[in-house]
């Protein structure tokens, strides 16, 4: 399981362009993470998704919540009780 | 791990919470619990490591301890409860000039000093969206098939005769 999460962050920053990854569960703590998000982060992805989550009434319509920057940036998508966050740059 | 701006690294300010603001003017009022100790030092010298330990954890409990019961009840004058309330709101006035320790908020990765540039241009490709969903639907399969490998048992027996 250790292994797995690992690879997961690993494989999510092969691809080019991901700088910053990390995994939270919906209480805020860190389940993962490599690059530029790291442990402190993790409260404030996960209460950014859960709260754009009330946007909507429909439950299976999970947004994605961007951050925009000049050169990157970092989604949050939440899916059931883990939120993914990646941050990415842009050319 | 928790919750919004909690982390790890908090141990020196819990210190700071719990400092005293005042020194304490007079020794606090332990009777019982001297009685208690003194007992103790009248045991036979040749004491075990439990009774050690059971001792130095019954010493940290009585410093920290505040016996509401036992309490001096000679009351303070008028003039001391005055006088210890302007001690102490001085020293609040001090305190609260060094307020500006908050601790750091973590700030996510700076994002942008032009917020009309970013609005103006590409929104965020789709393609990268889907890649983001498609990773979150990956950990959280990943996550889902943690399981618990249940390799001996976990309640052994004694061999008690």
């Amino acid at each position: 399981p250790g292994s797995e999460r690992r690879c997961l962050s690993v494989r999510s920053m092969k691809s080019p362009a991901v700088v910053g990854v990390l995994c939270t569960d919906s209480q805020g703590l860190n389940l993962g993470c490599e690059g530029t998000l790291s442990d402190e982060h993790a409260g404030i992805i996960s209460v950014l998704a859960q709260q754009a989550a009330k946007l909507t009434s429909d439950p299976t319509d999970t947004p994605v919540v961007c951050l925009e920057s000049d050169n990157g940036n970092i989604m949050i998508q939440k899916h059931d009780s883990i939120t993914v966050a990646v941050h990415k740059l842009v050319s | 791990m928790g919750c919004c701006y909690s982390s790890e690294a908090e141990a020196s300010d819990q210190e700071d919470e719990t400092k005293r603001l005042l020194e304490p003017a007079a020794s606090p009022p332990n009777k019982v619990l001297n009685g208690a100790e003194q007992s103790y030092h009248n045991l036979p010298s040749a004491r075990t490591d439990e009774q050690a330990m059971l001792s130095s954890i019954l010493a940290k409990t009585a410093i920290n301890i505040i016996d509401v019961s036992a309490a001096d009840s000679q009351g303070m004058e008028q003039h001391e409860y005055m006088d210890r309330a302007r001690q102490y709101s001085t020293r609040l006035a001090m305190l609260s000039n060094n307020l500006m320790h908050w601790k750091k908020l973590p700030l996510l990765p700076s994002l942008t000093n032009q917020p009309h540039q970013v609005l103006a241009s590409d929104p965020v490709p789709f393609a990268d969206l889907q890649q983001v969903s498609r990773i979150a639907a990956y950990a959280f399969s990943a996550l889902s098939q943690i399981r618990v490998d249940a390799k001996e048992e976990l309640v052994v027996q004694f061999g008690i005769p």
